[in-house]
């Protein structure tokens, strides 16, 4: 059901995005701040759902709050002739490499414990 | 209950991709459309960028405009000298070929018109007397030397190589034989100075008088003389060196 969901809002997003009229160029750097922010909001989401600490209205919250505050940010930016963007995308994607390491750590934690069960199965047989 | 929950999660997550995956094609398509660098596109900076690239452009141009004018210029110094050349040997053209007789011409001038007296018109000691070369010889001297530009007789211009000869019963004027009882002599130039070479006292007209001959004289500020229409030939002659 989750990943019907998610499957359907990917494929009505790509038609859709592809056949808006497109944006002006100026308006195009808080779009890419905006992908980032949400991106990094997935991530985190991610490594909830694994930690077992997921909760929904912080994902949802999380993933607007920041894609707006980050668009915010970008404008003052802008008008102060300050390039806040950079910052915001060090942040981000520096916490997005976190959660990638901790998604891997854990899969890899998870993949060398089954090796390692299986190996002693094999012993006990 | 918890389904309810799921079921709004579910949705949410839903939306959340659609808007994710929307956004961030919108944004694909914006990278991909402004490598075209449309001016609608670009930002201050790019456009401040472009501006300057433009500039250097122009002035890269207008340099190259200025040389193209100024070789232009001189090419048209130099063409306008070369027609001026051609303008001075036009004009020297025409001017000779006016003073050999090649072109038709007019002006100011007197129509000489020779006849011969009919039989009542003439006094007792006088006869009939046709008009010979002599009397046309005199004429045109007598014009020549009272500065006539131009000279012909019935349309017969006189030119270097004009010869006026009797030949028989016709005089031979540039070759052709004219055989008639009346001359028309055409003459360009002042007209009371021609007139007067010919008319003035002890003047030519009244030889001819006694001779039988009628001449009358008629002012023009229009006379028109055509044009020498035989060929300049010389077999003999070379120029000197």
């Amino acid at each position: 059901m989750l990943f019907i969901s998610i499957l359907i809002g990917c494929i009505l997003g790509a038609i859709v995005g592809i056949n808006v009229p497109i944006i002006p160029y100026t308006y195009s750097s808080y779009l890419a701040i905006a992908i980032i922010a949400a991106l990094d909001s997935v991530f985190g989401g991610i490594v909830g759902v694994l930690k077992r600490e997921f909760d929904i209205q912080v994902f949802i919250s999380g993933f607007f709050c920041n894609s707006i505050l980050s668009i915010l940010l970008t404008y003052l930016g802008n008008k102060l002739d300050v390039d806040i963007y950079l910052a915001a995308i060090v942040v981000f994607v520096g916490r997005m490499f976190l959660n990638l390491t901790i998604i891997r750590k854990y899969y890899i934690d998870k993949w060398s414990k089954k090796i390692k069960d299986k190996k002693t199965e094999n012993e006990k047989a | 209950m918890e389904k309810k929950e799921k079921i709004i999660m579910t949705v949410t997550i839903g939306i959340m991709c659609f808007l994710l995956v929307m956004i961030i094609f919108m944004q694909f398509k914006v990278v991909q459309e402004s490598e075209k660098t449309d001016i609608n596109t670009l930002q201050a900076t790019e456009l401040r960028q472009e501006l300057a690239n433009w500039k250097t452009k122009y002035e890269e141009a207008k340099e190259k405009y200025d040389e193209t004018a100024e070789t232009l210029k001189t090419y048209k110094e130099e063409s306008s000298a070369e027609s001026k050349t051609k303008q001075t040997l036009e004009e020297e053209l025409e001017k000779l070929e006016k003073a050999l007789g090649r072109t038709d011409v007019e002006g100011e001038g007197v129509i000489i018109t020779l006849s011969e007296k009919k039989q009542s018109d003439l006094k007792e000691d006088e006869e009939i007397v046709s008009i010979n070369a002599e009397d046309l010889i005199t004429i045109v001297n007598s014009l020549k030397d009272s500065g006539a530009e131009a000279i012909s007789i019935n349309d017969e211009r006189i030119v270097n190589s004009t010869d006026i000869v009797d030949v028989g019963d016709t005089i031979k004027i540039n070759s052709k034989h004219l055989r008639t009882n009346e001359y028309q002599i055409k003459a360009i130039g002042n007209g009371s100075y021609l007139e007067s070479s010919i008319f003035g006292k002890g003047g030519y007209s009244e030889t001819l008088d006694s001779s039988g001959i009628k001449a009358e004289i008629q002012k023009s500020n229009r006379v028109q003389i055509s044009k020498y229409n035989g060929e300049f030939e010389t077999n003999y002659i070379e120029e000197a060196k």
